[in-house]
């Protein structure tokens, strides 16, 4: 039995108004002008008596007014039938979605206790036939449980939930709620959605729309905060070789968003758990600056570092982790053949000679001296202008190339093209022959892919102009098909072409990288040409100082497609697949970590195990560091992966709640309507879908035109 | 007493509001109005010649006393005529108007003096219609104007009435001592006021009038408020005389009040029928034809010839 309840009792209050007509009918009113009388003669003769001014008079007219006042006064009370939950008014058992916000911007002061608390008191006016479905949601949305009838079960799990370390996304959440009830049968459906509002988290893009008929009810929990964030945007690292050992600058930025300035704030730099240096910065309101720290030297192995800034409302954001290895440098064997000029390889080995970004260690050999051991460890092999080596060191150099090592094959005179028969065939894209002689000013290069990772560089206007270098001599290669061709000549020719060998690549220039066949060494594209060549052999990928919240770790290996990132999944989120360390570049202990399971140590201390008959994938979830051994190694140096937060996040910009709701429900929106309830969700949406006070000033508004004609009539008969 | 409601169903009466009446500037147009409707609604003449001097003869018209056919002419022409008689010498009629300062009141409908100017306007139309001597007195604690009676006065009667305005405090038994003296010839007295005093003294005052031989007739005007006393708010009420307050709650006295004056209407008709004083109540929501059926039935009851 539902019973009669007030959204703003103190309004009740105002039912003492009601004394008013009562003393007003009470008091007879007297007029302040004496009336005029022909004479008093008769009015002398009786006595004046005050007693029986205490006479109520015109009872009709008394009970009219008092009426309307209680009537206002009961609208302003705003009263509703309590106890069944929103939907009091309409009959049968509904489904609830409870979508419940746990990015790390809900640890935003007092706004997680906030939204436990409206949690609750959605679960509080379910009905017993009533089911409800707990969703938690940051960039990803989750399923606590399906829709049911277990309250407590609920209760606990939104006691037990946290705020997380993802960013806000509304699309996956509300997507998970239409599905959910989609599958439910019942007539009375609702959302509630409990979140802070970020406007990073809906860009208005997302095209869910919840089934006709249900209604979105938002909660706000960042209503009438204060915001003021101060976060760390970013660390960059400036790198130098000293004495043979890296120095590293670490620069940080730090945004500062809020109304005061802010003085005095410690920004501090920490290394393998040692403060490394500690500066104050002054903030202006709506600022940013950066932050640079004097130069360290970087120890041998891993180290892990963290950027901490002042504390604030809402302090994950107010640190930033990485993890900083020594540069390692792709190692390039240049192999010659036996009777080459004295510097033969000279343009190739300085163009090698710079650069830092990776750092090339060069060494040239003739193909006599080449061993299977001068090929071990070897990043990339280069064959300039030189037969494929025999014995072996050509066995070894098929395995390095079939094991994932880089090779690359410059034709000129001496390639012999009998040397590539046999097993080594299988490392060319086809096969080649005699020299060609171009036309009297030779061939340029005329066609290239652009969309190639080599060429990806030069893909820009004015990145680079191939078609001034000349090439005069080449030998033609054939190739089956036109994958492959990266680069031709003008006159159709191949000028380079890749082949996928096992786990390495093999890139073939069919002509020389110096300055016989061609000029291209003189012209200003060598030197990044040569880089990219060397760089995309190598699968060189430059490590990652961290890593974001949200983004998932491929740690398969062996496909080096893999290591590009790839954008969206099915839940709207933007999840980067990032493949760490399989390049040469990175830092040792991954290889070590082999193909077998791994156990991760995440950052909160929970223990889990990857790979096996598992993907050998790892979500990254909480900010901190990441640390993964082979199983059963537990004494073995961990790999370790920091991971910030998403710092879209920390932008703590409000979206009106009524757009997302609008944009969420469906044009219909059937008998109900979105709404917005500041705190409570429960007893508001009741008070607002029966609208009683409505009802009540109608009513007030007949009866004050009753008392108009009641009033009118009492008047004309007072004269 | 005689109430409005009970006379106005009276039979062939035309009524007119007074509070129309109010806006005819000329009394005399007003007088005219209401009196020529009113005998032309009579199925007989009201005209009732005391002079036995014959004038001339006329056709007979509907409504004429079919007494004063002459038959013999009848019998020679076949044709109705009535006997017309010289009256020069009809009867006196006077008026006698209270224009005290309490005549002014008017809530209802129009003032009472107004509505006292309005009867003895046709009143004295009538009287002149019938060639009576008219003459008038206005008074409050003292005769204010007096207008002897005579034949050729109708005019100086009707300007008189017409600038006529409420005087000071009233008083009866002071003026209508002085009056007494002049009317020395019998005749017909019109006592138009709203009689403020004790019935007792009402009556000593008249009587004065009555027993110099006069016929006495009395029109006691009052507004429906001083009879209904339909007051609602608090207030002080003020003697419109006296200029003397007091603080009323009408809920408290309404009861009272219209008993006191009940008793009061009651008291002057018993006292003033006593005397054989006409008395006539009249309030100013009215219509005058009332007043004139009133003052027709008397002056048929005073008339000797018929």
């Amino acid at each position: 039995m539902p019973a009669l309840a007030f959204l703003a009792p103190a309004f009740l209050a105002g039912l003492a108004a009601v004394l008013i007509p009562v003393i007003l009918h009470l008091r007879h009113r007297e007029r302040s002008e004496a009336v005029a009388f022909p004479s008093l003669m008769f009015l002398q003769q009786i006595p004046y008596r005050t007693v029986k001014r205490q006479r109520i008079r015109h009872w009709p007219l008394l009970l009219v007014r008092c009426l309307i006042l209680a009537l206002l006064a009961a609208a302003f009370a705003r009263p509703f039938f309590a106890g069944a939950g929103p939907g009091i008014v309409e009959d049968g058992a509904r489904d609830l979605v409870i979508l419940l916000d746990r990015s790390y911007s809900m640890g935003y002061a007092g706004r997680w206790a906030r939204a436990q608390d409206a949690a609750k008191r959605a679960l509080e006016g379910m009905g017993p036939d009533d089911r409800a479905a707990l969703v938690f949601f940051s960039t990803g949305a989750t399923a606590a449980s399906g829709l049911t009838g277990d309250v407590a079960a609920l209760r606990a799990a939104v006691d037990a939930a946290q705020p997380g370390a993802g960013g806000t996304r509304y699309g996956p959440p509300l997507e998970l709620a239409r599905r959910l009830l989609e599958a439910s049968d019942r007539a009375r459906r609702e959302v509630v959605l409990i979140t802070d509002f970020q406007r990073v988290g809906w860009d208005g893009q997302q095209d869910v729309r919840l089934p006709a008929g249900v209604p979105l009810t938002t909660v706000d929990v960042a209503e009438g905060d204060d915001v003021s964030n101060l976060s760390i945007t970013g660390v960059s690292f400036d790198r130098q070789a000293v004495g043979g050992r890296e120095r590293v600058t670490a620069t940080a930025r730090i945004a500062y968003k809020g109304a005061g300035s802010m003085r005095g704030v410690p920004v501090r730099l920490e290394l393998n758990g040692i403060e490394l240096q500690a500066l104050s910065v002054d903030l202006e309101p709506n600022s940013a600056r950066a932050v640079t720290f004097d130069p360290f030297t970087l120890p041998e192995g891993e180290s892990r570092g963290t950027v901490s800034a002042g504390t604030d409302a809402l302090p994950p954001d107010n640190r930033f982790h990485f993890v900083l290895s020594p540069g390692q440098a792709v190692s390039v064997l240049i192999v010659e053949t036996d009777g080459a000029a004295a510097q033969r390889s000279l343009y190739l080995r300085r163009a090698l000679g710079i650069g830092d970004r990776p750092p090339f260690r060069v060494e040239v050999m003739r193909r006599g001296a080449l061993s299977p051991d001068a090929i071990a460890g070897r990043d990339v092999v280069v064959l300039n202008d030189a037969p494929f080596p025999a014995g072996a060191a050509g066995r070894a150099l098929l395995d390095h190339v079939r094991r994932g090592g880089g090779l690359i094959i410059t034709l000129g005179e001496r390639s012999a093209p009998s040397s590539w028969e046999g097993d080594a065939a299988e490392l060319l894209p086809g096969p080649f022959g005699a020299p060609v002689d171009g036309a009297a000013r030779g061939v340029a290069l005329a066609s290239l892919d652009r969309s190639h990772p080599i060429f990806e560089v030069f893909r820009a206007p004015r990145s680079g102009d191939f078609t001034t270098a000349r090439v005069y001599r080449y030998r033609p290669l054939q190739v089956g098909g036109a994958d492959g061709v990266l680069a031709r000549y003008d006159d159709g020719g191949v000028a380079l072409a890749e082949k996928r060998v096992g786990r390495g690549r093999v890139l073939v220039w069919t002509s020389t990288l110096d300055n016989f066949w061609t000029d291209i060494a003189l012209q200003p594209i060598y030197l990044p040409f040569v880089h990219q060549l060397v760089r995309h052999a190598a699968g060189y990928v430059e490590a990652r100082p961290w890593f974001t919240a949200g983004q998932v770790l491929d740690l398969s290996g062996g496909d080096a497609d893999a290591a590009a990132p790839q954008a969206g999944d099915e839940a709207g989120t933007h999840r980067a697949m990032a493949k760490a360390g399989q390049a040469a570049g990175e830092p040792a202990p991954l290889p070590a970590l082999g193909g077998g399971e791994l156990v991760v140590l995440s950052p909160g201390g929970a223990r889990s195990t990857i790979g096996g008959d598992r993907p050998r994938v790892l979500e990254l979830q909480e900010q901190g560091f990441y640390e993964l051994r082979p199983a059963g190694r537990a004494a073995a140096a961990p790999y370790t992966v920091a991971v910030n937060l998403d710092l879209a996040e920390s932008d703590l910009s409000r979206l009106d709640p009524q757009e997302l709701a609008a944009a969420a429900m469906a044009a219909d929106p059937g008998p109900a309507a979105p709404a917005t309830a500041a705190a409570a969700g429960g007893v508001e949406e009741q008070e607002r879908r029966q609208a009683l006070w409505r009802y009540l000033l109608i009513l007030a508004l007949l009866a004050l035109a009753a008392e108009i004609a009641l009033a009118n009539r009492v008047s004309r008969a007072a004269g | 007493m005689r109430t409005a409601a009970a006379t106005t169903s009276a039979p062939g009466a035309r009524f007119i509001d007074p509070r129309v009446l109010a806006r005819i500037a000329n009394l005399e147009l007003v007088a005219r109005t209401v009196v020529e409707g009113f005998i032309n609604g009579l199925h007989r003449s009201p005209y009732l010649g005391l002079s036995l001097d014959f004038a001339e003869h006329r056709a007979y018209m509907p409504g004429d006393d079919i007494r004063r056919i002459d038959w013999r002419l009848y019998a020679r022409t076949d044709r109705f005529y009535v006997k017309q008689f010289e009256a020069d010498t009809n009867a006196n009629f006077s008026l006698l108007v209270d224009v005290s300062k309490s005549m002014a009141y008017g809530r209802e409908g129009i003032p009472k003096l107004d509505y006292a100017r309005f009867l003895a306007a046709c009143l004295a139309y009538f009287s002149q219609k019938q060639r009576d001597r008219v003459g008038l007195a206005t008074f409050d604690s003292d005769v204010v104007d007096y207008v002897p009676p005579a034949a050729g006065h109708f005019d100086i009667v009707m300007h008189t009435l017409d600038r006529t305005r409420p005087g000071g405090a009233g008083n009866l038994r002071r003026p209508l001592e002085k009056l007494a003296e002049n009317y020395r010839r019998r005749g017909i007295l019109v006592l138009v006021s709203d009689l403020y005093e004790e019935p007792v003294a009402v009556r000593d005052a008249v009587r004065r009038l009555r027993n110099r031989g006069n016929d006495l007739i009395v029109f006691h005007i009052l507004d429906r408020a001083e009879l209904e006393f339909p007051f609602q708010d608090a207030a002080n009420f003020e003697d419109l005389e006296s200029g003397t307050r007091i603080p009323v709650i009408p809920d408290h006295v309404r009861a009272r009040y219209r008993e006191l004056i009940a008793n009061h209407v009651a008291e002057l008709q018993r006292l003033l029928g006593e005397d054989r004083v006409d008395y006539t109540l009249i309030d100013t929501s009215t219509p005058l034809d009332q007043a004139l059926f009133s003052y027709l039935a008397t002056r048929e009851r005073l008339t000797r010839v018929r």
